[in-house]
């Protein structure tokens, strides 16, 4: 039971990765010489976890379209624990954003396209568990998360290009098809912030992939006994 | 924006990161333990439980 519930090796490789990508992004990269000044340094944690909420997304749409051709409630599960870690997520990229914004251009917020299709983003995915919780029979709840699961997703690559194809916002673009759009003493703390949030995102769907089925253990054990 | 200023706001943002991540964790740590626990208990129910009638009993 222990080996479903932990990854340990996962979360130990994560917490180097962050922790090395903190530490180069203050003590290695330079310091930003634009505007934006010694805040520039959230942006080593704010990109990845914006991407890794991302992807956490497109994870839960795969599961979604697979729990519908097969019915099996494992990509039901993995629905559930992608979008609610997406979401945690989600609210840091709100919080460290608003932050980053006070300090760069002077206010918490802007309905600016980046934004506002993040927030939406967010409110799409809480609404997942709003329908979730007002269905009663299992295959019909997962059918319909399913369902909007993969409605839900269509906002994903909308809020990832909106820099891109919408460039009257203030949020920048930094990684486009033509590169990174900084230094490399300023990537390589990024890129290694990057890859330890994405292992962190896998380490802890792994393990709350195993509380959902010690979850459904309990339920079916508790019906078995008629509690 | 002085560099004094600056480090408050990227203080703010990382103790944001480190809060929620180390609350997430601990909460799902907290449901692992419940979990078990509870799994413990109903399986001890089913063992002391005797065989309903029609089953074998082994």
């Amino acid at each position: 039971m222990k080996k479903l519930v932990s990854a340990p090796a996962l979360f130990a490789a994560a917490g180097v990765l962050l922790v090395t990508g903190l530490l180069l992004a203050f003590l290695y990269s330079p310091m930003d010489a634009s505007t934006m000044g010694y805040s520039q340094k959230i942006f080593y944690y704010h990109a990845p976890i914006a991407e890794t909420a991302l992807l956490a997304f497109g994870i839960s749409f795969v599961a979604a379209i697979l729990y519908l051709r097969s019915q099996n409630d494992k990509w039901d599960r993995l629905g559930v624990v992608s979008i609610r870690l997406g979401l945690v997520f989600s609210i840091l990229v709100m919080a460290t954003g608003m932050i980053w914004g006070k300090a760069a251009w002077g206010t918490w917020w802007d309905w600016e396209p980046r934004l506002t299709t993040f927030l939406l983003v967010c409110f799409l995915y809480t609404a997942y568990f709003v329908l979730r919780s007002v269905v009663d029979e299992e295959q019909r709840r997962a059918t319909f998360a399913a369902v909007f699961a993969i409605i839900a997703f269509i906002d994903v690559p909308i809020t990832f290009f909106a820099t891109r194809f919408l460039p009257a916002g203030m949020h920048p673009t930094v990684i486009t098809s033509s590169g990174t759009g900084m230094p490399g003493s300023m990537f390589v703390s990024f890129f290694i912030s990057m890859i330890g949030m994405t292992l962190l995102l896998v380490a802890l769907i792994r393990r709350d992939l195993g509380i959902e089925e010690l979850r459904d253990r309990v339920a079916d054990l508790k019906h078995s006994i008629g509690g | 924006m002085t560099i004094e200023e600056g480090a408050k706001f990227v203080a703010a943002a990382y103790a944001i990161i480190l809060a929620v991540l180390v609350i997430y964790y601990f909460m799902s740590a907290r449901r692992v333990n419940a979990l078990k626990r509870d799994m413990e208990l109903l399986e001890q129910e089913v063992q002391r439980r005797p065989p309903a009638a029609g089953e074998s009993g082994d």
